[in-house]
C-alpha cells in the first residue's frame, strides 16, 4: 500500500510538474503546435509544393559571418562511417547529412523528397520486370567542383555490393547493414545504363522503398572502391584529403571528446527546388557549425543559456520547458517524428501466449493519462491525445490509421478487458488480480532502459493503471543501452523468440518498453514482425503476414500500397486479421525538443526528428544575427 | 632504499595483473558487443566483424592473455568508439587534458586543506572553527554534479544578469596557443573550483585531527615548556608529523585526480581520461576501457610508493631497510 502511495505521488508530482512547463510553454516565444498545425496543411509532399509555408526567396541571406554556430549535443560518434552497422548513433547520421546529399532525402513529413533527383521514371518492362530511371540535377557538383553525376550513383551502387555473393546472399567487403533488407540485391547487376545525368537499372519485382537506395551518393572520383570507402568514412578523409561534400556543409575538424567543425560549402548548388522544407535557394548563410560535445543535459542548457552554444537538442525534460521556455531569448520548438514508443509483448511468456490475455492489456491499458502526463504538456496537440494506433504509418503521415482506437483499445475499458481475461480463463484472486488455475496470478514484469526518466514516468503510470485493472506490473528496468542485450534482444531471448519457444530462455522478459525508429518508407519496419526474424523479440510468427509484408513491398499502386501497410499493422496490434495477433502495443510517437537561441540565430529552421535526420538537416536556412 | 623501492615495484606486478584481469573480465561480461547490432538489420557479416574486432570466439582467460601480451609491448590496441586510434595515444593526450585540471587543482587543494585543517585546530571550537567544519561538511555532502552545475548557473547565467559579463567559461577546454591566456584561465577556474570544494572539504578535515591529536601530545608540551615559540612549535614540530597521515590521502587524491575526474570533466565538457573511460565503458570498447584503468592503476601505484618515501622524508625514525 505504502508503495502505491509513492507511486501515486510521483505521478501527481509528475503531473504538476508537467502542467507547469505547459504554462510556460504557452507563453514562449513559439508554440510546438503552431508548427504542427502549420506543416498538417501540405496535403502531398510528391505534390513538391513549397508554398504552404513561405516561398523560397533569393534574397535569403547574404552568406558571410566568421562565428560558426555552436551545437552542444550529449553523443559524439565513434566515426563517421555511413553505414557501419557498428556505428548507429543518430548524431553520426544528422552529421553526414548536412555534407552528403542522395537521390532523395526526407521531408520534415517523413516522406521522401527529392534532393540530388530532378526526376524519375519507373514503370514496368514487357517481360515483368521493373526498370527505374533517374535524372539528376544539371547544376549539381561536388565542393571540390567535380560535377556530380549518374556515374557517382552506380559507383556507390558498386561499392555497396562489392564482394557480394548473389547465391549465397554473402559477404560484401564493404561495411553494412543488411544489403538484403536494403533491397540492394533486387537489383540485377547487369542492368545498369548510365549515361551523363541519367541512370536506369531493373528488379525482378517492384520494389516500393527505390527512393531510399543510394543515399547518400559517395563521392567516387575520390572513392574508387569499397576498402577506400572503409577507410575514408571513419574519419572523412582519404590520404590526409578530407572528403568533398554534395551538402552545404564541409567537414573541416575533429577533436576528438572536444568538438567537431563543419563549415560552409560556398559551391553549394542549393537545395533541390522540390524540398518543401527549405527557403534558401543558394549557400549556407552561416559560415558553419561547430558541434560541442556536451555529454550532461543540464551543462547543455547551462551552456545555451550562458551563451556558449547557440542551438541544442535533448530528450524531453522538465529543465528544458522551466528553464528556457519561458525565455523571450530562445525558441523552443519541436515536431513528430519517426521515433514510436511501444509496449513489446512477449507471445512465450506463459501469459501472454494467451492472445485473450494480450487483447486483455490491450484494453486495460489507458493511453491518455500517459498522453496528459507526459506528452500533451510539452507538446500540445502535435500529438493524438489518445496516443498512437498504428506501426507503419505515424500520426502526422497522411496514410495514417488509429486501428487500436478503432478496437477499443488503449481508453481502459475495464469491461471488455475483464472479459478477454475471464475468456482466457482467469478470475481475480483475493488480491484484486487476475488469477488463471494453472499459470497462477497475471504478474508481468516490464523493462526499460534505466536512467531514461520519459520512459520510467511512463512504465510507473501504467504500472498504476494495470493494477487498478488487475494486472500486477513489477519493473524490470536495465541501464541504459545495456537493456537492449540482457533483456528483448540478448542471444537467448532471441532464440526463444525465433524459434518459438523451442530453444533459448523464454522467461528472460515479459513486457518491454522502447523505441523503433521508423522513416518514410514503412517497409523498412517488417523485420521486427516477419517470422524467424533475428529483429522480431515477440515472437511473432506468421506466414500469411510474411506474405502480406512481400506484397506490400511489391504494390505499385501508392494509395494501394499504403492501405496494404495499414493492413499489416492491424496484423501486429489488433486481432482484427490474425487472432493470434496483437503481439505491440503502441504507445505513442516520440518529438525531441530542441532550443536556439534567438541572439545568434534569427532563424533556426530545424526539424529535429521529423525525419530522424537531426537539427542541422536545414542547416542552409540557418540565419545568423549580424 | 633502492632494495625497497624495487621490492615495492616488483610487489606491485602481480598486483596489477590481479586487477587488470579483474578489470577486464568484470568488463567482458558486463556487456555483449554483438547486442548492439540487435535492434538493427544487419547480415551475420556485421556480426562476424564485430567478433573478429573483439575476439568474441575466444573464452576471455584467453582473450586477456592476448591484450597483456600486446599491452606489455606498449600496444594496447585500436580504440573502435573512438574512430580506430591508438588506445596508448588516446589516454596520453587525455591525460595531459586532465593534468592540466588536476595539477593547479591538487596544490590549491593541498595548500587550502593544510591551512584550514591547522587553523580549525589550533583554533579549535572558535568560530572560524565552526565555519571551516560547517565548509566541510557542506563540501562533503555536496554532490559534486550539483555544485558544478550550481557553479555554472552562478557564473554562467546569474552573473551576466547581475553585471552584465560572464567571467568564466562553463563548458570546454581552452588552451594558450589556440585561445590565449586569459581564455585558458577563464576555462580553468569552475572546474577547478568544483575540484577543489570536495576534496579539499575531507582533506582538511583529516588534516584537523592529525593536528589536534598531534598539538596535544607530550612532545609538543615539552616543546612549549621549553619556552618555543608557538609558531615555530606548530609548524616545525607540530604540522611536519601532522602532514604524515595526510600525505598518503595526498597520493590517493592526486593520483585519482591525474586518472580524470569523471562528473567534474562531463559537467564541463573537458576532455579529460575521465569522459574518456566512461565512453569505453558506454561504448563497450574493452580495448579502451583496459588503457584508462591500467593507466589509473599505475598512478595509484607510483603515487603511493611515492607517498611512502615521503614518510621517511618527514619522519626521520622511518626506515626502508
Amino acid at each position: 500500500m505504502a508503495k502505491d502511495k509513492r507511486y501515486a505521488w510521483r505521478l501527481m508530482a509528475a503531473i504538476g510538474a508537467l502542467a507547469l512547463i505547459a504554462t510556460a510553454c504557452g507563453d514562449g516565444a513559439e508554440d510546438p503546435v503552431d508548427d504542427a498545425e502549420e506543416t498538417e496543411d501540405v496535403a502531398d509532399p510528391g505534390d513538391d509544393d513549397p508554398a504552404d509555408d513561405e516561398p523560397r526567396a533569393d534574397d535569403y541571406c547574404e552568406p558571410g559571418g566568421e562565428t560558426p554556430i555552436v551545437w552542444a549535443h550529449e553523443q559524439e560518434p565513434p566515426d563517421l562511417h555511413l553505414d557501419d552497422p557498428n556505428n548507429n548513433l543518430s548524431i553520426a547520421s544528422w552529421i553526414r547529412q548536412a555534407m552528403l546529399e542522395g537521390p532523395y532525402g526526407v521531408s520534415s513529413e517523413t516522406t521522401f523528397i527529392p534532393e540530388l533527383v530532378e526526376s524519375e521514371d519507373v514503370s514496368e518492362n514487357d517481360d515483368g520486370s521493373w526498370q527505374y530511371t533517374f535524372t539528376l540535377r544539371d547544376d549539381v557538383v561536388w565542393s571540390d567542383g567535380t560535377p556530380i553525376t549518374a556515374a557517382d550513383v552506380q559507383g556507390t551502387y558498386e561499392i555497396i555490393m562489392e564482394g557480394f555473393d548473389f547465391e549465397t546472399g554473402e559477404g560484401g567487403t564493404y561495411l553494412f547493414g543488411s544489403r538484403a533488407a536494403a533491397g540492394y540485391t533486387l537489383i540485377d547487376p547487369d542492368s545498369w545504363e548510365v549515361d551523363g545525368q541519367t541512370y536506369s537499372f531493373s528488379t525482378q519485382e517492384f520494389f516500393s522503398g527505390y527512393q531510399g537506395w543510394f543515399d547518400p551518393v559517395f563521392p567516387t572520383h575520390i572513392l574508387t572502391d569499397a576498402d577506400t570507402a572503409n577507410e575514408a568514412f571513419p574519419n572523412w578523409e582519404l590520404d590526409g584529403e578530407i572528403l568533398p561534400s554534395s551538402g552545404p556543409m564541409i567537414f573541416e575538424n575533429w577533436d576528438r571528446g572536444v568538438s567537431m567543425t563543419l563549415t560552409r560549402n560556398d559551391d553549394y548548388h542549393g537545395a533541390n527546388e522540390a524540398n518543401f522544407d527549405v527557403r534558401n535557394p543558394g549557400a549556407a548563410c552561416t559560415s558553419g557549425v561547430q558541434i560541442n560535445f556536451v555529454a550532461d543535459t543540464d551543462a547543455q542548457i547551462n551552456a545555451l543559456l550562458a551563451g556558449e552554444a547557440d542551438l541544442i537538442m535533448t530528450q524531453p525534460q522538465v529543465a528544458f520547458g522551466e528553464r528556457i521556455a519561458t525565455d523571450d531569448n530562445f525558441t523552443v520548438a519541436s515536431e513528430a517524428g519517426p521515433v514510436w514508443e511501444h509496449w513489446g509483448l512477449n507471445t512465450n511468456n506463459v501469459h501472454l501466449s494467451d492472445p485473450d490475455v494480450r487483447e486483455g492489456l490491450a484494453f486495460a491499458l489507458d493511453k491518455r493519462p500517459v498522453m496528459q502526463a507526459l506528452y500533451t504538456p510539452l507538446f500540445g496537440d502535435l500529438l493524438p491525445d489518445v496516443g498512437l494506433g498504428n506501426v507503419y504509418w505515424m500520426s502526422n503521415q497522411p496514410a495514417y490509421e488509429d486501428h487500436q482506437a478503432e478496437a477499443g483499445y488503449g481508453v481502459g475499458d475495464s469491461d471488455a478487458a475483464a472479459a478477454s481475461f475471464e475468456a482466457a480463463g482467469y478470475s481475480l484472486n483475493g488480491d484484486g488480480v487476475w488469477e488463471h488455475p494453472d499459470n497462477g496470478p497475471l504478474t508481468l514484469r516490464v523493462g526499460t532502459t534505466g536512467g531514461n526518466q520519459l520512459r520510467e514516468l511512463q512504465i510507473q503510470i501504467m504500472q498504476e493503471q494495470l493494477r487498478e485493472q488487475g494486472v500486477d506490473i513489477e519493473i524490470d528496468n536495465v541501464p541504459g543501452a545495456a537493456y537492449f542485450g540482457e533483456r528483448p534482444f540478448s542471444p537467448e531471448a532471441i532464440a526463444c523468440a525465433t524459434s518459438g519457444g523451442e530453444e533459448g530462455d523464454c522467461t528472460i522478459w515479459d513486457l518491454t518498453q522502447f523505441a523503433w525508429v521508423g522513416g518514410p518508407w514503412p517497409g523498412a519496419g517488417h523485420n521486427a514482425f516477419l517470422s524467424g526474424s533475428g529483429n522480431n523479440p515477440y515472437g511473432y510468427a506468421n506466414p500469411e503476414f510474411d506474405a502480406k509484408a512481400d506484397e506490400c513491398d511489391a504494390t505499385v499502386d501508392p494509395d494501394e500500397r499504403a492501405a496494404c501497410y495499414n493492413e499489416l499493422s492491424q496484423y501486429v496490434t489488433t486481432r482484427n486479421i490474425d487472432p493470434d495477433g496483437l503481439v505491440v502495443l503502441p504507445i505513442t510517437q516520440k518529438p525531441s525538443f530542441f532550443a536556439f537561441s534567438n541572439v545568434r540565430l534569427l532563424e533556426g529552421a530545424v526539424a529535429p526528428d521529423a525525419n530522424a535526420a537531426g537539427p542541422i538537416v536545414h542547416v542552409v536556412d540557418y540565419l545568423p544575427a549580424s | 632504499m633502492f632494495a625497497y623501492v624495487v621490492r615495492r615495484v616488483l610487489t606491485t606486478i602481480p598486483l596489477l595483473l590481479i586487477g587488470t584481469f579483474l578489470v577486464f573480465t568484470l568488463t567482458a561480461i558486463s556487456g555483449d558487443p554483438l547486442a548492439r547490432l540487435a535492434q538493427l538489420d544487419v547480415d551475420q557479416a556485421a556480426y562476424d566483424r564485430l567478433i573478429d574486432l573483439y575476439n568474441l570466439d575466444q573464452p576471455i582467460p584467453q582473450r586477456y592473455v592476448s591484450w597483456l601480451t600486446s599491452a606489455v609491448q606498449g600496444d594496447m590496441g585500436p580504440s573502435p568508439s573512438q574512430g580506430g586510434q591508438q588506445t596508448f595515444d588516446l589516454v596520453l593526450g587525455r591525460a595531459l587534458n586532465t593534468a592540466r585540471l588536476a595539477i593547479p587543482a591538487f596544490f590549491i587543494i593541498a595548500i587550502t586543506a593544510v591551512t584550514l585543517g591547522v587553523y580549525s585546530a589550533v583554533k579549535q571550537y572558535s568560530k572560524l572553527d565552526y565555519f571551516v567544519t560547517g565548509f566541510s561538511f557542506l563540501g562533503i555532502s555536496l554532490p559534486t554534479f550539483v555544485f558544478g552545475l550550481l557553479l555554472q548557473v552562478i557564473f554562467g547565467i546569474w552573473w551576466f544578469d547581475w553585471f552584465g559579463a560572464r567571467p568564466f567559461f562553463v563548458q570546454g577546454m581552452r588552451t594558450v596557443a589556440q585561445h590565449g591566456w586569459l581564455d585558458m584561465v577563464r576555462a580553468h577556474v569552475l572546474p577547478i573550483i568544483t575540484l577543489w570544494l570536495v576534496i579539499t572539504a575531507s582533506e582538511s578535515r583529516f588534516q584537523r585531527a592529525a593536528m589536534l591529536e598531534v598539538i596535544n601530545s607530550d612532545y609538543i608540551r615539552t616543546a612549549r615548556a621549553k619556552g618555543l615559540p608557538r609558531r615555530t612549535v606548530i609548524l616545525k614540530h607540530g604540522l611536519r608529523n601532522a602532514l604524515i597521515p595526510l600525505v598518503t590521502i595526498w597520493a590517493i587524491d592526486f593520483a585519482l585526480l591525474l586518472g580524470g575526474a569523471v562528473v567534474t570533466e562531463t559537467i564541463f565538457a573537458w576532455p579529460g581520461l575521465g569522459r574518456l573511460l566512461l565512453a569505453g565503458i558506454f561504448q563497450q570498447d574493452l580495448n579502451l576501457t583496459m588503457g584508462v584503468v591500467v593507466f589509473i592503476a599505475a598512478l595509484v601505484v607510483v603515487f603511493n610508493l611515492i607517498a611512502d618515501l615521503l614518510y621517511g622524508v618527514l619522519d626521520p625514525r622511518i626506515r626502508y631497510d
